[in-house]
């Protein structure tokens, strides 16, 4: 053994200088445990965050109906569209409305789509015939495409449907008398012809009794010599009413 | 990360390796104490794969040396290392052994690691060199400055 070699022999680390650093590493262990599980946490935390945040405002987004179709004839149902053009809700504003949305579903579908199951579901095809007068009312900033969409569809014209479009007004007001909109608006259409009537004896009737007694009152009024005096006579097609 | 089985082992083989190669160059037992800790951290944490225990061993003397050097650019401190260590050491140093350390110790920091890997652990210059990162060449130099500056503070019969 040379003499570095027996000097430093005598140099070794102590068992105290061991049992800290084991001490030491221990500690640091322990430490990188409860900051990973900290900052897993952390994440976790932010990530759901994220997820709520994005995920409601998403949601909301979604479930916020921009547009509304009333489709009536005698069953009076009222669809609720979002942004993406899908449908969020449906209401049905008479018996006969009612038992039809409890057999089609129509929520999270595009309105066309929507509108087709509607039409060709058995319970509602009972409603239509070659007397029967189907309308469909729109409000929505995007109604002229809304109203060209449907006016372009085979089934909308081989039933003779009409679209009309309105506001929110006749919206609100409609619903203060549970009627959907599209029933509300043919009846003030009616009302400028027959001030008589009330909205609860239009409760009671169907959209083609509608159409005929406003045939009825324009017709007369026509031989009374007052033309001229009181909108337009309805047509197959699109007409505006605000 | 390394398990406490294979941590407590490494610290029965080589902590008194670690301890001596701070001893060369630190300047007391607080410094000591912070580079071996941190030296068993860096193994704690090592993820690489020893292809046997000389590859351990020198892994942990390569380790230690850099870390004491870190330690030392760290702390701005001088190039020469404190006697305070031989101070510190005296209870178990007798007066030979303290002679002889306080020479190494006074030998520039390169020398130093040189002298301790080759005459204490048993290093070849090549072996050094792999654990320095200098060529063989340069190894052989400082080896021969060293034993040269040691002759000469020991005398003739030094090793």
């Amino acid at each position: 053994m040379n003499r570095i070699q027996k000097s430093m022999e005598k140099i070794q680390a102590t068992e105290e200088l061991k049992h800290s650093t084991l001490q030491y590493l221990e500690e640091y262990q322990k430490k990188t445990r409860r900051m990973g599980l900290y900052v897993v946490r952390r994440f976790a935390l932010a990530a759901a965050a994220l997820f709520l945040l994005v995920g409601v405002g998403s949601y909301s987004v979604y479930r916020y109906p921009v547009s509304f179709i009333s489709i009536d004839v005698n069953p009076s149902i009222e669809l609720s569209i979002n942004r993406f053009g899908r449908v969020v809700s449906a209401k049905a504003y008479n018996e006969d409305g009612r038992n039809i949305i409890e057999q089609v579903p129509l929520k999270n579908v595009s309105y066309m789509q929507a509108i087709v199951k509607l039409l060709e579901d058995e319970s509602c095809r009972g409603f239509l015939n070659k007397d029967s007068y189907l309308v469909f009312t729109v409000i929505s900033d995007q109604s002229e495409m809304i109203v060209r969409e449907l006016s372009g569809s085979e089934l909308f014209q081989s039933y003779g449907a009409v679209t009309y479009t309105s506001d929110s007004s006749c919206m609100h007001e409609a619903h203060q008398h549970e009627m959907s909109f599209g029933k509300y608006r043919t009846y003030l259409e009616l009302l400028k012809y027959d001030a008589s009537i009330t909205v609860e004896d239009c409760h009671g009737m169907t959209m083609g009794e509608l159409r005929d007694k406003i045939e009825i009152c324009t017709h007369e009024g026509k031989e009374d010599g007052e033309k001229n005096h009181h909108g337009e006579h309805h047509e197959k097609g699109h007409r505006e009413e605000k | 990360m390394k398990s406490a089985e294979e941590i407590n082992l490494a610290m029965e083989t080589y902590a008194d390796m670690v301890r001596r190669i701070c001893f060369v160059h630190l300047k007391n037992r607080h410094d000591t104490e912070d580079v071996f800790q941190n030296v068993y951290l860096k193994y704690m944490l090592y993820e690489g794969i020893f292809e046997n225990q000389e590859h351990e061993k020198a892994w942990f003397a390569k380790v230690t040396i850099n870390a004491c050097t870190d330690w030392l650019r760290y702390l701005s401190r001088r190039k020469w290392v404190s006697l305070e260590v031989i101070a510190e050491e005296k209870e178990v140093l007798d007066d030979t052994s303290g002679e002889v350390l306080e020479v190494v110790l006074k030998l520039p920091e390169k020398y130093r690691d040189v002298i301790y890997l080759h005459y204490y652990e048993g290093y070849s210059a090549a072996e050094i060199a792999g654990i320095l990162g200098r060529k063989e060449n340069t190894i052989y130099t400082w080896m021969s400055r060293a034993k040269d500056l040691l002759r000469e503070k020991l005398g003739g019969e030094w090793a």
